[in-house]
């Protein structure tokens, strides 16, 4: 059978622009939606992707992915491996289900809105399968965890947070609502499928599925680098709308595009995937640090081809680099202290092996973030459990939704970034998230941080109770320390011998 | 502090290649880009799920190289099963990829 290779017929097929009769150009595709900036029709169409596959190669391929990812699963369900995980594992499961798998199912909405008013055929083209393969994230990121649910109401979460105001569940969606929901295609396709598919995924859905490996989860690290496959094809139409962004003079929006989001994905990357590769995963499986993760995935790669593709480091670059070795010890100590107000069990991490380990990771742990664990070990060997729970609320970044975080102990440089906009006083973390909210202030303005809804009476009863309420935490769901303070040398073993 | 400074000059590299989720295919790739690349120092990273296969400014993958090394057909759309992600750019055709960079630092 003689068959055309799909190189020879391709650019042909896929060229889809046609003039039309009936409506005018802008009715077809509306500034608000396209997102075109006056770049005409004819260079929209020079949008070259890098990666191409054909519908009859999407299909053939997706079902080979899913066969695997499906038959590791099906193979190794009987062993109930789950039952035997650390509990820092099982945490790491339930936060990770719960912050991406609904999140990624929403973002089909994202691909489908460059698939329908994309200004380039080959962006419609590649956004059509990018919408498909977010769905299957969706359902297979749903349907793996499910089996998990007669374990414990924890594992339900994987489905419910984000249709909750849990805290975390909220900083999500501001972030996701931000890059996905309310841009037109183009920002789309720089800010998700570029900056958050080329750059950050990787963290999660390969530096974690390093640790999955190492931990013994099969299925999880076959589901996740499964699924990081399609991320790796669909985000490359980021690339060719960046060079077009460029070369008709826009380089300067597509800079900033990317600055904003770089910095929105880092915050939220170092409250989700910093504690779990830092603290959650038990200390033998820890295939390389988050700062390692970071350096070899966002630094060393990631920049490199925005370098590559001819824009500048972001402004603040000095200072994300900084932070490395900061942001994510202090989200860590939040989540921890805060733990009912999560749906998963936050590990401490900070038994003595662990903490020498973080030590050597991070030069000067012990003497910064060290010194708050030292207090909190004290009060849990002294039988002071109520001291390490909350009884205030957080400072939390108007613009990232999280706690505002700083080194503490010798280091100490904590500090609250205010900015007074139209009468409203709004608190930031840092002074970059200050700066995203300065690029759009309408954008952000009206949104009201957990911590404001609180204070507005908005929550009540106006206490932990009645926040979690206002969470949707009951209990089984609510947190707790992931190994019942055995790491601090007290305490009966953990949840696993339950 | 010296650290600091090469982890924020960390972008200056000129590695490019396919990152493979690790089995039979990830072994077969790192044989097929040694030959693919003649001359050229290849570099892998092991990290237990995924493996790094980097070389400097230009890596090429052929299908041809993949049959050799796999001992099998291999169509090259296949290869999208295990890539789980890649530094550099990409180049797709049916009978090769290539990663590259447009300039050298």
């Amino acid at each position: 059978m003689s068959k055309l290779a799909s190189n020879e017929y391709y650019d042909l097929v896929r060229t889809t622009n046609w003039t039309p009769r009936y409506v005018d150009e802008a009715e077809l595709f509306p500034e608000m939606m396209s997102g075109a900036r006056g770049i005409p029709a004819e260079a929209w169409e020079t949008f070259d992707e890098p990666y191409k596959v054909t519908y009859s190669d999407y299909v053939a391929t997706q079902r080979e992915k899913d066969a695997g990812a499906y038959s590791v699963k099906a193979a190794l369900e009987r062993a109930n491996y789950i039952d035997s995980a650390d509990p820092g594992w099982v945490s790491t499961l339930q936060a990770h289900y719960g912050a991406l798998a609904v999140a990624e199912f929403a973002a089909a909405t994202a691909e489908a809105r460059m698939a329908r008013f994309s200004r380039a055929p080959g962006n419609r083209n590649m956004a059509t399968f990018g919408m498909l393969d977010e769905m299957r994230h969706g359902q297979i990121q749903l349907f793996f965890p499910h089996e998990h649910t007669k374990r414990s109401r924890q594992w339900d979460w994987a489905h419910k947070a984000m249709h909750t105001n849990e805290w975390a569940a909220v900083a999500a969606r501001h972030m996701f609502d931000d890059m996905m929901f309310t841009r037109d295609s183009v920002s789309v396709a720089i800010m998700l499928t570029f900056a958050f598919e080329t750059g950050f995924t990787n963290m999660q859905f390969l530096g974690l599925a390093a640790d999955a490996a190492e931990a013994g989860d099969h299925t999880f690290a076959s589901l996740i680098s499964s699924i990081q496959t399609d991320e790796s094809r669909h985000a490359q139409q980021g690339g060719p709308v960046l060079k077009i962004l460029i070369e008709n003079g826009k380089k300067d929006e597509a800079q900033k595009m990317i600055d904003v989001i770089f910095w929105r994905a880092w915050k939220l990357f170092s409250v989700l995937t910093g504690p779990i590769l830092d603290y959650y995963t038990p200390l033998e499986h820890r295939k390389q640090s988050f700062k390692e993760f970071m350096q070899e995935w966002i630094i060393g790669q990631f920049e490199r081809q925005l370098n590559d593709l001819g824009l500048d480091l972001p402004w603040y670059w000095d200072e994300f680099v900084r932070a490395l070795d900061e942001t994510h010890h202090g989200m860590h100590m939040g989540v921890w202290f805060w733990r009912p107000t999560v749906w998963w069990n936050p590990a401490a991490g900070a038994s003595p092996e662990e903490r020498e380990w973080l030590e050597s990771k991070y030069p000067g742990w012990n003497a910064t973030f060290g010194r708050c664990w030292d207090v909190i070990t004290e009060n849990l060997q002294k039988g002071r459990e109520e001291l390490t729970l909350p009884e205030t609320l957080p400072t939390i970044c108007n613009m990232c939704n999280l706690p505002v975080v700083g080194t503490p102990g010798d280091g100490w440089n904590v500090k609250d970034y205010q900015l007074v906009h139209e009468g409203r006083l709004y608190h930031f973390g840092s002074e970059v998230d200050r700066w995203c909210f300065e690029q759009d202030p309408a954008r952000y303005q009206g949104h009201m941080s957990v911590v404001d809804r609180f204070l507005a009476g908005e929550i009540q009863p106006q206490n932990l109770a009645g926040a979690l309420l206002y969470m949707s935490l009951n209990p089984g769901e609510i947190g707790v320390d992931a190994h019942n303070y055995a790491w601090a040398g007290v305490g009966k073993q953990s949840h696993a011998a339950e | 502090m010296s650290t600091h400074s090469a982890a924020s000059e960390g972008y200056r590299n000129n590695r490019v290649g396919p990152i493979l989720r690790a089995g039979e295919v990830a072994q077969a790739a790192i044989q097929a880009v040694e030959d693919d690349n003649p001359g050229k120092k290849i570099h892998v990273e092991d990290r237990t799920a995924y493996v790094r296969i980097e070389c400097e400014d230009e890596c090429i993958l052929t299908r041809a190289s993949m049959e050799e090394a796999l001992g099998r057909p291999f169509q090259m759309r296949e290869i999208e099963i295990n890539l789980g992600s890649f530094s550099g750019q990409i180049d797709t055709s049916p009978d090769r990829i290539r990663f590259y960079l447009a300039k050298h630092l």
